[in-house]
């Protein structure tokens, strides 16, 4: 590792529920300004091990660190760990952007206080300042005009980029985006990957999760293919899908092809 | 027909009665409310002890008649309570619990028993996705119960906390057994005094009615309140 540390490392990373050993040592680095693609069929891990990195499930072994900043974890008698400070988690977390498949916008909120809402009561920002935020977020993500509406009240295209808007309102330093498209109409895939290429462009570190092979060809700067829990392929998109070696990966790229 | 409404001059009993059934409704909601959301946290909670706590709550206070806890907390725990002190002062104390807090308190953990399976089951609902994306944006466990869970809770819970808000009102009619004097007993005594039983039995009927039908309006305009967000289908 250089001086400047990267913005997320992982470090073999494993991961048991029950008898079933999800994430068989998963480890990634990502510098400021990546952009890492995690492919793979469904059950093999990806997005477990998302989920892992802000500890939304906790990882039985191995470590994370988020722009140089260890999480401590503790091993706990039956064989798993848990987070030694509390406070810690809370703080990595707000660091961390999540977008999650099924948007899961606060629906007691309009979508303007939903943007607001954690740089309000989690960074203590002050209401006008957020409110500026959020709204410039929402422009930027093409809803401007949709601020006072209820989360219910928008498409799910609406509602994701609702989603990625507050997620970028904490300013977090990366983005963990967990199969953002999978649970939308095929029509409104296009607008939330459009959100997510520009995001690209400005230089985001970005973890995302993802079925659209075409977005992991054209804005990853890394694609990750995971099988069974751990990495089979890894390497630069052309290089990836241009010259897959492994026999899974082929097989994976035929399949969704 | 005309006599029939007259209260001889014994109608401001029904209004001192009326106030004093508000006042322990209100009371007792209050504290239901408060053991409801103790013990669905102790039912909820990954804490052993106190999922078992909780459940023998709503087990016990659940199955016995609130008639019977009634007398039993006015005349039966502050007997037990002066048996007790007596055993570990070694003299003679008298407690007295007053009629009034005997009444809220009885009320209070009986119907909180209810209000606790009522927050449970609104708890539960609240989509998991909304609690995660809490988590992920770095909210603590208390802003994240107060600002996310609470104000959803809210939503799957006021139609059954309203629903025991009916039943609880009309429960305080029970507090006349201890000489509470809430509308019941001020009735009561009205009609012995005048021989007016019909007269002042209906009258307090139709003033339950009142609370009641004012306590649904009420109900709407909160869960109207609690459902903004929600598309109607």
């Amino acid at each position: 590792m250089g001086d400047a540390a990267a913005a997320l490392v992982v470090d073999d990373l494993h991961k048991r529920f029950g008898e079933l050993e999800v994430l068989k040592g998963v480890s990634l680095t990502a510098e400021v300004g990546d952009v890492i693609a995690m492919i793979g069929a469904s059950g093999s891990g990806k997005s477990t091990f998302l989920r892992c990195i802000n500890l939304l499930e906790i990882p039985d072994s191995g470590r994370v660190m988020v722009g140089g900043e260890l999480i401590r974890m503790q091993p706990t008698r039956n064989g798993h760990a848990r987070p030694e400070d509390r406070h810690q988690v809370d703080r990595i977390r707000s660091r961390l952007g999540m977008v999650f498949q099924s948007f899961n916008l606060w629906s007691h909120m309009t979508v303007l206080q939903n943007v607001m809402e954690a740089p309000v009561h989690v960074l203590k920002l002050g209401k006008a300042e957020a409110q500026a935020r959020a709204q410039a977020l929402l422009e930027k993500v093409g809803i401007g005009d949709k601020g006072n509406y209820y989360p219910a009240h928008l498409s799910g295209g609406q509602q994701q980029r609702a989603a990625i808007a507050r997620a970028l309102a904490m300013e977090p330093q990366v983005m963990l985006f967990d199969e953002p498209t999978s649970a939308l109409d095929p029509e409104l895939v296009g607008e939330v990957l459009r959100v997510m290429r520009q995001l690209a462009e400005e230089g985001r570190t970005m973890i995302v999760v993802t079925h659209e092979m075409g977005f992991a060809r054209e804005v990853a700067s890394e694609v990750i293919f995971l099988h069974q829990g751990r990495i089979e392929e890894q390497g630069p998109p052309a290089e990836v899908f241009g010259n897959p070696k492994s026999e899974r990966m082929k097989q994976f790229l035929r399949g969704v092809r | 027909m005309g006599e029939l409404i007259d209260f001889r001059g014994y109608g401001w009993m029904l209004g001192e009665g009326v106030q004093v059934t508000i006042l322990v409704g209100v009371c007792s909601i209050a504290l239901a409310l408060v053991l409801g959301l103790i013990g669905c946290w102790g039912k909820l909670s990954g804490n052993r002890a106190a999922r078992i706590a909780a459940d023998i709550y709503t087990t016990v206070v659940r199955g016995v008649p609130e008639l019977v806890l009634i007398i039993l907390v006015y005349y039966g725990i502050t007997t037990l309570l002066q048996y007790l002190l007596q055993l570990a002062l070694g003299e003679e104390v008298l407690i007295d619990i007053d009629r009034f807090s005997a009444g809220v308190i009885t009320l209070g953990v009986i119907y909180g028993a209810f209000a606790t399976e009522v927050f449970r089951g609104a708890f539960l609902a609240i989509p998991k996705g909304q609690v995660e994306a809490a988590k992920a944006a770095g909210m603590s466990p208390l802003l994240m119960f107060r600002r996310i869970m609470m104000p959803q809770a809210w939503r799957y819970a006021l139609p059954g906390l309203g629903n025991l808000w009916l039943v609880l009102i009309k429960a305080t009619a029970l507090m006349s057994v201890i000489q509470l004097d809430e509308l019941m007993r001020k009735s009561d005594i009205a009609a012995r005094a005048v021989k007016l039983p019909f007269t002042f039995y209906f009258a307090a009927s139709v003033i339950y009615l009142g609370i009641t039908v004012v306590s649904m309006l009420l109900q709407h305009r909160a869960e109207a309140w609690a459902n903004r967000g929600v598309r109607r289908a």
